[in-house]
């Protein structure tokens, strides 16, 4: 089985390049997303994200603005 | 899931919080991925979810053999044992949405092999990830990630259909993938 067509446009980023979109368009218009577990988002997560567990995705992506970058986690 | 839904810009950070802890982090290469278009005929839906249930069997049944806890181990037979019914589920629909016969075996090598050919195994697909195979909860978020796609997937070929038998169908196979991710939910907070 090879693994083709399974992925939607998404760039990978690495930390630092996440780190200089946030210096290019500004912490506030760039949207940090977490779809890990609560107790993994609390743990430890990068500040400023917004919390969406990955099962609630697909019903909650009204929470997130569609027009700003979103850097998933 | 995101870019059909009107999300333009999305950059999945890889490495996740280990990478942004650790700025040298360096995430798996791109390896010319062909992206799924979300234009896809009921057909061709059928056939990638039928290569991307395979996947996931392929996928659980590997995580399942590396995993020392046996609360994992049985979470991903058992789920890997329910992508054999998606794969029947849908076989069965390609016939009824196609009107011809095809064995499982002929509509394996005829039509989902080619549509495979040029892609990553799995062990490349898991280095995309990168996940830490010695840490269950990686594993699981990987699994929630991979269904996450496969969720999404479903969704898309339901709403582009005109046909509501077909719809309905592909809307089944969606719940159970959403219950997958209910399941791999659950057992990370049982972990904890």
């Amino acid at each position: 089985m090879l693994w083709k067509q399974f992925f939607t446009p998404v760039t990978s980023i690495n930390g630092s390049e996440a780190k200089q979109l946030v210096v290019d368009e500004g912490a506030d218009n760039v949207t940090f997303l977490d779809v890990r577990q609560p107790q993994e988002y609390e743990a430890a997560h990068i500040p400023g994200t917004k919390l969406i567990p990955m099962g609630q995705l697909d019903t909650r992506l009204d929470e997130l603005d569609p027009e700003k970058p979103v850097v998933v986690y | 899931m995101m870019a059909g839904k009107g999300f333009k810009r999305i950059y999945n950070l890889s490495g996740g919080m280990k990478a942004w802890q650790n700025e040298t982090a360096i995430g798996p290469p791109e390896l010319g991925l062909d992206l799924f278009t979300g234009a896809e005929t009921s057909e061709q839906t059928i056939i990638i979810g039928y290569g991307l249930e395979q996947g996931l069997r392929e996928f659980y049944l590997e995580m399942a053999a590396q995993v020392s806890s046996l609360g994992s181990k049985s979470l991903f037979t058992r789920l890997a044992d329910i992508e054999i019914l998606h794969q029947q589920q849908l076989v069965a629909l390609y016939k009824q949405v196609s009107g011809t016969e095809l064995s499982r075996t002929d509509f394996e090598t005829k039509l989902v092999q080619p549509a495979m050919e040029g892609g990553l195994t799995t062990t490349e697909y898991l280095l995309r990830f990168n996940p830490d195979l010695e840490q269950e909860q990686d594993i699981l978020g990987l699994a929630m990630s991979i269904e996450g796609q496969a969720l999404d997937l479903y969704e898309r070929g339901a709403d582009q259909t005109t046909d509501t038998a077909i719809r309905d169908i592909l809307k089944q196979i969606a719940r159970e993938e959403r219950s997958h991710i209910a399941q791999l939910a659950k057992h990370i907070d049982e972990m904890a």
